[in-house]
């Protein structure tokens, strides 16, 4: 059985210091990356995040700043959406990154069903039942 | 940026990944480099690289994601217009001309859909040529001049500069740096000069294509293969400068001809396995015929006056190898007679050097040493690995194999390159033998 995964392609401000031939040939090789995984079906989709927006945080919103700030380790700047069988495959999948020669990282997230608090007394509630 | 985001964002067919042309990004960042400079002006060079550098980045952020813009040129043009005007705004020191530019910016063509060129051809031209008599500014030093000019008109990183010139990035950085400060203090215009200026400012221009060419030629190796842009780099460059009235001149002809004629037969300097080649060990079907056309067209442009520059003679005996078709057709004593008139007005020990070898062959290997000997300013040449590999030559033949060893060693010393210190080991070899040979003849 299949199931869902995010990739998430944290850090901004990596490719700051490439050559434009290196730019080109970087923006080639994702392209192929993320076409390659749309054909095999692995991939349902993705996009890129531009840089900049606002954090809002503090009871009610009351902290309203801009943010993540421009260059960030952190900073999420796209991600993609798996179909894949497991954990392995997600993770197999991230290293093909082109980006991670330059200090892009990959983070791996299964897409959780449903709300696994809830998931979890459910299932506490089950083994009550059994017992 | 948000609108250009939605006109690209109709993926292209699953399993057809948009393929871009080769070096767009690094001869579009160059083009653009010279639009802005024309915008924000030339005090301002490291701004205007900075907003084509982010342009490029944002093509790197959402191109992956969303494939190639039909017009990818347009769409770096587009953002780079959409960053000029946000930064503009943004700073205080425009504050004055602001309108004036902003009108300017807008003016270019927003249809990036239609594949519409934002800019006239002429104008993008023009651009590149005024930015390329700004960076070949008389008063930079040189080496600062073709730093600048593959930094800003050929969209090189400070990295892959220091690379192919063999130096550090941090030199190049400072040089770079350096460069657009001498810029601002001289207040040097963004503008191609005219009347008697122009001559004088050519002279420089040319020169400095020529170390930009022969920086790439000289050593190269395919070990580094950026060495070989620098070539095409000059060449696009001088490509442009005929072009242009300002330009078309008999000379710039002869420096094109000189580099297509060269650059024509690098295919076949290095054998498969990256080996540097002589010009008698090469295969001659593997020169390019069709830039040996382009290079004779451009010899037969140059030939208009009465003008032989050092061009028109590096060009005319480049011209000699090209048309021999093999080595042992080559006509050395028309290459000797050019290479005559050259020291005449470039009396330069590389280029004796280069003539000596052209005398070995007219006049036997003992005048070409003969020659050697007397080069002036030979201290020059004392750790340059040719002149012991030529020597060494000249004595083979002469049949002194141990002087011929004697310089062999001192060249494979001397040269950083690997496939040199291969070939002249073989030589080596060659040399030890035949000695060896001689000894035992002797003890017999």
């Amino acid at each position: 059985m299949n199931s869902e995964y995010m990739l998430l392609f944290r850090g901004t401000g990596w490719d700051k210091n490439l050559s434009p031939e290196e730019m080109q040939s970087h923006a080639s090789k994702f392209m192929a990356w993320f076409e390659r995984l749309k054909l095999e079906g692995k991939c349902k989709g993705g996009q890129p995040l531009q840089r900049e927006g606002k954090v809002v945080s503090g009871k009610g919103g009351r902290n309203v700043v801009d943010g993540p700030f421009a260059e960030s380790k952190e900073a999420i700047g796209g991600y993609f959406s798996l179909t894949v069988a497991d954990m392995d495959e997600a993770v197999a999948i991230a290293k093909g990154c082109p980006g991670l020669d330059y200090g892009l990282q990959v983070e791996v997230r299964p897409v959780a069903d449903g709300c696994p608090t809830l998931k979890l007394a459910e299932e506490r509630l089950a083994e009550h039942a059994m017992a | 940026m948000s609108d250009l985001a939605a006109s690209s964002a109709n993926p292209p067919p699953a399993g057809e990944v948009s393929r871009l042309a080769e070096h767009l990004f690094r001869h579009e960042a160059g083009k653009l480099v010279s639009i802005l400079t024309g915008i924000f002006g030339t005090d301002r060079l490291q701004l205007a690289e900075d907003v084509v550098q982010e342009s490029l980045a944002r093509a790197l952020q959402t191109w992956p994601f969303y494939g190639v813009p039909k017009n990818p040129a347009a769409w770096l043009m587009q953002t780079a217009r959409n960053l000029a005007i946000d930064v503009i705004r943004r700073e205080k020191s425009f504050h004055e001309k602001e309108p004036e530019i902003i009108t300017t910016i807008e003016q270019w063509s927003t249809d990036t859909d239609a594949g519409s060129q934002p800019l006239f051809d002429s104008e993008i031209k023009d651009g590149r040529l005024r930015l390329m008599f700004a960076c070949c500014h008389p008063q930079l030093p040189h080496e600062a001049q073709t730093a600048l000019a593959l930094k800003t008109l050929c969209g090189f990183s400070p990295a892959e500069i220091a690379k192919a010139f063999l130096t550090s990035e941090a030199a190049i950085a400072k040089r770079l740096v350096r460069a657009r400060q001498r810029i601002q203090e001289l207040k040097i215009p963004f503008e191609i000069p005219a009347g008697e200026n122009l001559e004088e400012r050519l002279e420089v221009v040319l020169h400095t294509l020529y170390l930009l060419f022969n920086e790439g030629y000289k050593a190269s190796a395919g070990e580094n293969l950026l060495r070989e842009d620098l070539c095409f780099e000059a060449i696009r460059l001088a490509t442009l400068l005929v072009e242009h009235p300002a330009g078309n001149q008999p000379r710039t002809h002869a420096l094109l001809a000189l580099m297509m004629l060269n650059g024509a037969r690098f295919g076949a300097r290095q054998d498969s396995a990256g080996n540097l080649l002589r010009l008698k060990d090469q295969d001659r079907a593997h020169w390019n015929r069709e830039m040996i056309a382009r290079g004779l067209f451009h010899l037969d442009q140059a030939a208009v006056g009465d003008e032989a520059t050092k061009f028109h003679l590096e060009a005319g005996i480049s011209a000699c190898h090209c048309a021999a078709e093999n080595y042992e057709a080559t006509d050395w004593r028309q290459i000797l007679a050019l290479y005559d008139a050259l020291i005449a007005v470039d009396n330069t020990p590389v280029v004796a050097l280069n003539r000596a070898v052209a005398v070995a062959k007219v006049r036997g290997p003992a005048a070409g040493l003969k020659a050697v000997d007397a080069i002036a300013n030979a201290d020059m040449l004392d750790s340059y690995y040719l002149l012991y590999a030529i020597r060494a030559e000249f004595e083979m033949e002469l049949g002194r194999f141990s002087a011929a060893a004697n310089n062999l060693r001192r060249a494979m010393q001397l040269t950083p390159i690997k496939s040199e210190v291969t070939l002249l080991a073989a030589k080596l070899h060659e040399c030890e033998s035949a000695e060896g040979q001689i000894d035992r003849g002797h003890s017999q």
